[in-house]
């Protein structure tokens, strides 16, 4: 049953996409009406900081570690056996 | 009397178990031993007394059994992790894994309950022999060669422990295993701090970590990832809370791990560095060491010994079924493994702190006490590490084992053993997630923390939901290859290499040199000389003392037919001796 759901999804990628996106608007919306108790940091008073952290963290994330990796820390696979 | 509280030690029943396992095969009771020593240990913690188990040894006051409500938390999360793991590996058949694992959790055990250092370090350097042959019960050469250098980084780590313990007795002449204050700590201190933060993994000493436990067996690997990293968190936060190194280097952990996490390839290696990354929030929020912090390392720990003990068994079932944990090997496994896809995900989903999972309620608690102390920069790289923890183990890794593109790999979902251990992993993660006060109420501190506000949810659902929005923009740039990545073990298995190719080349031509001169100048004089002295003992000296000489020749040609030259068996006989004595120093 399972596999029949998460291929009829499958199939229906494009919905699954502007669900995404509406989800993510949902919760920056949210974002507005959340209460904010006791800030200790300047980004918690910010509506939307940590949408752009999340974003921002994970392509720069993606690009320090893959450069790293192509430039630098990448190897054969039987590097050590050679 | 010692006598009657043997049994009161949990560790007491996995090593029985462990002794008597070959004998348990015979009658076909390995299941029943598998279920029986994890289930008891499990209710027999709930009524320990305070201190138990004291007893006297060379001198050294020994304290097998001492009890607070840091050592509960522990001693709860890994028995519920021994039954787990033994419901996993149910089906193995090699009595030896399951006696390496008893040994294993026992050593654990052991060290979680105990009051002194000499105590404390029998049972660590039980972990660490009996965890190399969970990695040596793989039987491929890279598995065999990974535990050799798992064993060595171990010792290493046990002999600067161990250098520790002696400076300390030597300084304060006391052996007991307390909180250190961080104004009085002393080399000593420092030292033995050193030799638990190399179990703990802390970078530059954590290569051991991501370079074993991908070539442990799939069972071995599910009790790696539980014991010895968090028998080493809980050790510091004994001894060691509100350490400032502890802090900084937690923080920088989890960033590293993570990283390494996002661009590896192999689903046990990406797991084993994420171990690095998750192990660090633990060691910063001892660092820190406030109360609130301390609580959030405990939570953590019982919290990602769950998920990620749920993880490696969902990856553990892949290879088992598939024979591959490479992820460019893998993908749209979901329509063949529908199980073990549904509890990985909810494994992935938890180790992100998605809302409703245990990492949600638990990883919050200490960024929030790092908040708290106003240390924004520790807080703001923990959350960075958490957008990568998404990012590498809540996205990528279900990405392409089961979605993605399907690789045609066949496949069946796995033994209902295996699926029953993930289940009842993939259950905790959830129950704690929805009802925190379970794990709460078992915290060292009382909790003032409520993780259900509006804005933690809307924290975390940004977070999440962009780096959900990150990971699909790029999802090209980290289609997985096969390669792997250097990491800090490039010292010493390169430098191996150069240390052998010295030994070889100078060294052995130096030691050629120096025994030509010896045979053609010292060697007539030196036999002349032992001649005399051959004679003399043989006819003086033994004569007068009965022929006990040749009575020792003769046990040391018997012993040196024992001597079987394979390091397996001298490892075995060790643990054999070491069980011995630690029965005798029990009983006695």
């Amino acid at each position: 049953m399972m596999v029949r759901i998460l291929n009829y999804l499958n199939k229906r990628s494009q919905v699954l996409k502007r669900l995404f996106f509406v989800v993510l608007l949902m919760t920056v919306v949210f974002d507005f009406f959340a209460k904010r108790h006791h800030a200790h940091f300047f980004g918690d008073s910010i509506i939307g900081f940590w949408a752009g952290f999340g974003i921002l963290g994970c392509l720069g994330m993606i690009i320090v570690c893959k450069g790293l990796s192509h430039v630098w820390l990448e190897k054969e696979e039987d590097y050590y056996d050679k | 009397m010692i006598n009657s509280t043997i049994f009161m030690h949990p560790a007491t029943w996995f090593l029985v178990g462990a002794f008597f396992m070959p004998v348990f095969k015979r009658m076909g009771l390995t299941k029943v031993i598998l279920i029986a020593v994890p289930l008891i240990a499990c209710l027999q913690i709930q009524w320990l007394p305070e201190s138990f188990g004291h007893a006297s040894y060379l001198g050294f006051d020994l304290v097998f059994g001492k009890v607070d409500q840091l050592t509960r938390v522990f001693l709860h999360v890994f028995t519920i992790m021994a039954l787990i793991g033994c419901i996993y590996g149910l089906h193995v058949k090699e009595t030896g894994q399951h006696i390496a694992a008893f040994l294993y959790v026992a050593g654990s055990l052991g060290v979680t309950l105990c009051g002194d250092y000499v105590t404390l370090f029998i049972f660590w350097e039980l972990m660490a022999v009996a965890s190399t042959f969970l990695i040596w019960y793989r039987k491929k050469n890279r598995s065999i060669q990974a535990g050799y250098r798992y064993l060595l980084v171990h010792i290493t780590g046990g002999l600067i422990l161990l250098a520790g313990i002696f400076l300390r007795y030597q300084n304060i002449h006391d052996l007991s295993f307390v909180r250190i204050a961080v104004e009085g700590a002393s080399v000593a201190d420092y030292l033995i701090m050193i030799g638990f933060m190399l179990n703990a993994a802390v970078p530059p000493i954590h290569a051991w970590l991501p370079d074993a436990y991908p070539e442990a067996s799939v069972t071995g690997a599910v009790f790696m990832c539980a014991f010895t990293t968090k028998t080493a968190v809980y050790v510091l936060a004994r001894a060691f809370p509100g350490f400032e190194a502890l802090a900084i280097l937690g923080a920088i952990m989890t960033l590293y791990g993570v990283g390494y996490a996002v661009v590896e390839n192999d689903a046990r290696r990406i797991l084993a560095y994420h171990i690095v990354s998750q192990v660090g929030y633990m060691v910063c929020g001892v660092g820190i060491g406030t109360a609130m912090s301390i609580n959030g390392a405990c939570a953590h720990a019982y919290a990602h010994i769950i998920y990620k003990a749920l993880l490696f068994m969902g990856a553990g079932a892949v290879l088992e079924m598939t024979g591959k944990s490479k992820l460019n090997e893998l993908g749209g496994l979901y329509k063949r493994m529908p199980l073990a896809m549904i509890f990985t995900v909810i494994g992935g989903i938890s180790i992100s702190g998605f809302p409703l999972t245990s990492g949600f309620i638990s990883k919050s608690m200490i960024i929030a006490a790092a908040g708290e102390s106003h240390r924004n920069i520790l807080m703001l790289m923990m959350t960075m590490a958490s957008v990568g923890t998404f990012l590498s183990v809540g996205i990528k890794l279900p990405y392409f084992i089961w979605f993605g593109k399907d690789s045609g790999v066949q496949a069946k979902d796995a033994p209902w053993n295996m699926n029953l251990g993930m289940a009842i992993a993939a259950f905790m993660c959830i129950f704690m997630g929805i009802y925190p006060d379970y794990l709460y109420k078992m915290l060292p501190f009382p909790v003032h923390y409520h993780p259900y506000t509006a804005y933690h949810i809307s924290e975390t659902l940004q977070l999440m939901g962009f780096t959900g929005l990150g990971f699909f923009i790029m999802v090209k740039k980290l289609k997985p290859m096969p390669k792997m990545n250097l990491d800090i073990d490039w010292f010493y298995r390169k430098g191996a290499r150069v240390f052998m190719w010295i030994a070889s080349r100078p060294v052995n031509a130096a030691n050629n040199w120096t025994n030509e001169v010896y045979r053609t100048v010292g060697f007539r004089f030196t036999l002349a000389f032992a001649k005399a002295l051959s004679w003399f003992d043989w006819e003086g000296i033994d004569w007068v003392i009965d022929g006990s000489a040749r009575g020792v020749v003769k046990a040391g040609d018997q012993l040196r037919t024992l001597m079987t030259g394979k390091i397996q068996h001298y490892i075995g006989a060790a643990i054999a001796i070491t069980f011995i004595v630690l029965i005798l120093v029990l009983l006695v």
